[in-house]
């Protein structure tokens, strides 16, 4: 499923990202690795609030959509 | 023999803190990443030999945004003697992600592990000296907002650049990858490429800008080795990414005592629950804001009766200004009459209009760096994120906006970390739209001399509005018709609430008055003098006719016969749709794009004539006679004899007319013209210095050029609006 429609507190791993080459990269330099678990920390409407590798990311809902966790 | 030694880390890991530190400097600190978007360069001043640089910040060495470039570039290209790689303590997973990579570059390097307060404090623990051997450079535990630790990193850091120590190559990638790599390293070597080892990971994680930098001939020999090792459905550049993270889990677990496992709840998750939430997101957001300008410009604090901090040191610096004036106008008696027309007339007077509005300019000013070294920015971004995408830019073109309300000139440069070009160009366009601190004088002086009957604060708050309302309308405009371009993401890091230094909040303050004076000592003196010649002389005094006509034998002339009228009435025309086309306005705007504080130093000059009889009468016409009893006038009655003295007295009453000019009626004559006049101000070109900032961001004047059109055109359009629209109701 999408990161996106998680929610709060839960805790994923990450599959795979259907994106723009250079977006994944930047994801990836963030730790957004295939296999790394992430958890929704926090949510509103400009998107999620990620904790990765212990380290809060946001990022807006369309690009969480477009990261595929198990 | 001296060495360079560059600072590298993640953006807001300490680099600049650390730099203020070694060198001594004032650069700013913020707690978000993207602060530093360019390279700055000092000494070190425990030893001079070591010359820093500190850089902005970057997540890896392929670089995403402009700033990231410039770090990436100075690294690789400009080779330091010596690198000190800052990783954040508290996020050493991810900060060590970029230090692989640098050491890949095989640049002599040290690391400095930073936040080791918040470290400690949080109960971890991070074994340096083991680190340290695996990664084989040495490794320093600091505090760089402390300064602990700085004296043992610089001694290591000097020994790592004098000895040229570059570090061993670490065991990351396996076999398989490690023989790819290798291969591609003797392809790169055999055709004389320099930094072979680094470029061929860079290559097998296709690094567009590396891949730019080699023939088509060998990049066709490289894709052929990596595509005999890895098939289509394998991704060498993800494989890379994940055996790096492999690694770099191995070394934390053998290295850091974690205290709890898992994420414990720290203060910043729950202050985000309220600042981040959902629903009081927003409206915690515009109580900061009116927060913000309440302190700043109220006459009426947060309805206590009382002048804000702002207004209230301002009267102070006023005073003081006024009674030096008065020593002044004291020693120079017996001066001529040019003299002392330039001293107090031209000088004291240009100064001094704009001198009281340094406080409220600082005020502002600590009120952001608040904001910007709490850690509340990035999360405003954030929650603003969906609002400005609705308006064609993403949150983070907040930031530099903000920015734009203390100065445009860091607001332009801070444009740099937007990730789009298209967010880039129309971010920048509508910083200028942003009422710097250097605008904030016209509006006072518009409001306390035209709008003297209106309720001020209002006005003042409504030119705010103005200004946001207009970016959003023209960012709508421009993502439908010029800069049409696909939507950018929003992604960022949510560093830790910090409380702010008192050290760094007196930085930001004294930062700012320094720049003041010396913008004041500088451009906005050498104006004020050059206004004070234009507006008193013409070709006639220097021909003797003025000296022969004047009664004192002054080679000045009548204000409306000087250079400066000449000048002002060819232009003047243009305005004259906008309800101000008089020589004395139009000159306002053209001194006010050398620096927009001229605007008021001309108008203080310009119309600085004496109240003459007539003006007394129409002033006091419009109290009661009850009005004019309180105000001094027995009986009740107008007396013309009494009313200088009681018109002087009397202004001080109304609050901040002190500062009022009472002969723009003459040529502004409307509330609509004179809101007119300050919206045209708000909107057009920026001062020169950003515009120069522009062009270093846009790059060519071609562009430049477009944005500063763009920004006229708005200004002309939204001032002929409000002078046609609002003189139907004004
Ligand atoms: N607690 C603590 N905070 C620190 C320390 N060093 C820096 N900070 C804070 O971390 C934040 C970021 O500091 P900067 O020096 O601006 O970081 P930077 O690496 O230059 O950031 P960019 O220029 O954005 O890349 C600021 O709020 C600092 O006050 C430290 O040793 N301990
Ligand atoms: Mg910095």
């Amino acid at each position: 499923m999408a990161l996106a429609m998680m929610e709060i507190g839960e805790t994923r791993e990450i599959k795979s990202f259907h994106g723009k080459e250079e977006v994944k990269r930047r994801l990836q330099d963030l730790g957004f690795v295939k296999g790394e678990y992430v958890q929704v920390i926090g949510e509103n409407p400009s998107g999620l609030i990620l904790l990765v590798k212990g380290v809060r990311i946001a990022l807006n809902r369309g690009l969480a959509s477009q990261i595929i966790v198990a | 023999m001296s060495y360079t030694i560059a600072l590298a880390g993640n953006p807001n890991c300490g680099k600049t803190t650390l730099f203020n530190e070694l060198t001594g400097s004032r650069q700013r600190v913020g707690n978000w990443p993207g602060v530093t978007v360019d390279k700055k360069e000092g000494i070190c001043k425990k030893d001079k030999e070591l010359h820093i640089t500190d850089l902005p910040g970057t997540y890896s060495l392929s670089p995403y945004s402009a700033e990231e470039i410039i770090a990436r570039d100075y690294l690789v290209k400009e080779k330091p003697d010596a690198v000190i790689d800052i990783v954040d303590g508290t996020s050493i997973e991810r900060n060590l992600y970029l230090t692989l990579q640098i050491l890949e570059t095989g640049v002599p390097t040290v690391i400095a592990l930073n936040m080791m307060d918040e470290v400690e404090a949080r109960g971890d623990e991070i074994k340096a000296e083991k680190l340290s051997r695996i990664l084989d450079v040495p490794v320093v535990p600091i505090t760089a907002r402390s300064g602990k630790g700085i004296g043992e990193l610089l001694a290591q850091a000097a020994e790592t650049a004098r000895g040229k120590k570059t570090p061993q190559k670490l065991l990351v990638f396996d076999e398989k990858l490690q023989r790819v790599i290798d291969e591609v390293e003797k392809e790169l070597e055999s055709s004389g490429e320099s930094d072979s080892a680094w470029k061929a990971v860079k290559l097998l994680e296709n690094d567009e800008n590396i891949a730019a930098g080699i023939s088509e001939e060998l990049k066709n020999r490289i894709r052929k080795i990596i595509g005999k090792a890895y098939g289509s459905n394998e991704d060498p550049e993800a494989i890379i990414a994940d055996q790096r993270y492999r690694y770099i889990a191995k070394v934390v677990k053998d290295t850091v005592k974690k205290s709890a496992a898992g994420h414990i709840e720290t203060k910043s998750d729950k202050l985000d629950k309220i600042l981040t939430n959902r629903i009081l997101a927003l409206p915690v957001f515009a109580c900061i804001m009116y927060l913000l300008f309440a302190c700043t410009n109220s006459e009426n604090f947060l309805f206590l009766g009382i002048p804000s901090p702002g207004i209230w040191l301002a009267g102070l610096v006023e005073s003081v200004w006024g009674g030096l004036t008065g020593v002044i106008e004291g020693l120079l008696g017996n001066a001529s009459p040019w003299v002392y027309s330039l001293v107090i007339d031209g000088i004291m007077a240009g100064l001094g209009s704009i001198l009281g509005f340094i406080p409220l300019v600082l005020v502002l000013y600590l009120l952001i760096s608040f904001l910007e070294d709490c850690g509340y920015m990035a999360r405003i971004a954030f929650v603003l994120d969906r609002i400005f995408r609705r308006f064609g830019l993403s949150g983070r073109s907040f930031i530099p906006l903000l920015q734009g309300f203390g100065c445009s000139v860091p607001a332009v440069m801070a444009t740099r970390t937007l990730e789009s070009e298209k967010d880039r160009k129309i971010t920048a366009i509508l910083a200028g739209f942003m009422p710097c601190g250097a605008k904030l004088p016209i509006f006072a002086l518009f409001v306390s001399t035209l709008f003297a009957d209106s309720n001020q604060t209002l006005v003042t708050y409504s030119v705010y509005i103005f200004s946001i309302v207009t970016a959003i309308l023209v960012s709508l405009l421009l993502n439908k018709f010029v800069y049409k371009d696909g939507a950018s993401n929003f992604i960022m890091e949510l560093p830790q609430y910090r409380v702010p230094t008192l050290k760094s909040v007196f930085i930001h303050g004294w930062e700012k008055v320094k720049g003041f004076a010396v913008k004041a000592g500088t451009v906005i003196f050498v104006s004020t003098v050059l206004i004070w010649f234009l507006s008193g002389f013409n070709l006639d005094s220097f021909n003797g006719k003025n000296a022969a006509e004047n009664e004192d034998g002054s080679i000045m002339c009548e204000m409306n016969d000087s250079f400066m009228a000449s000048v002002g009435n060819v232009i003047a025309p243009v305005f004259k749709p906008l309800g101000f086309g008089e020589w004395r306005p139009a000159v306002g705007v053209v001194t006010g794009w050398i620096a927009k504080e001229n605007v008021v130093v001309t108008f203080a000059q310009l119309y600085e004539e004496d109240v003459t009889e007539e003006y007394l009468e129409e002033y006091f016409s419009r109290f009661t006679s009850e009005e004019l009893e309180e105000l001094g006038f027995e009986g009740g009655a107008y007396d013309s004899e009494a009313a200088g003295d009681i018109y002087s007295e009397s202004v001080l009453f109304e609050g901040g007319d002190e500062n009022a000019l009472p002969h723009m009626k003459d040529d502004i004559k409307t509330k609509a013209a004179a809101y007119a006049y300050m919206v045209f101000n708000l909107l057009c070109m920026p001062c020169f210095a950003a515009v120069g900032a522009m062009k270093r961001e846009l790059k060519t004047w071609k562009e430049t050029g477009k944005a500063v059109g763009i920004q006229m055109a708005t200004a002309y359009a939204a001032a002929l609006l409000v002078n046609v629209v609002g003189g139907l109701f004004l």
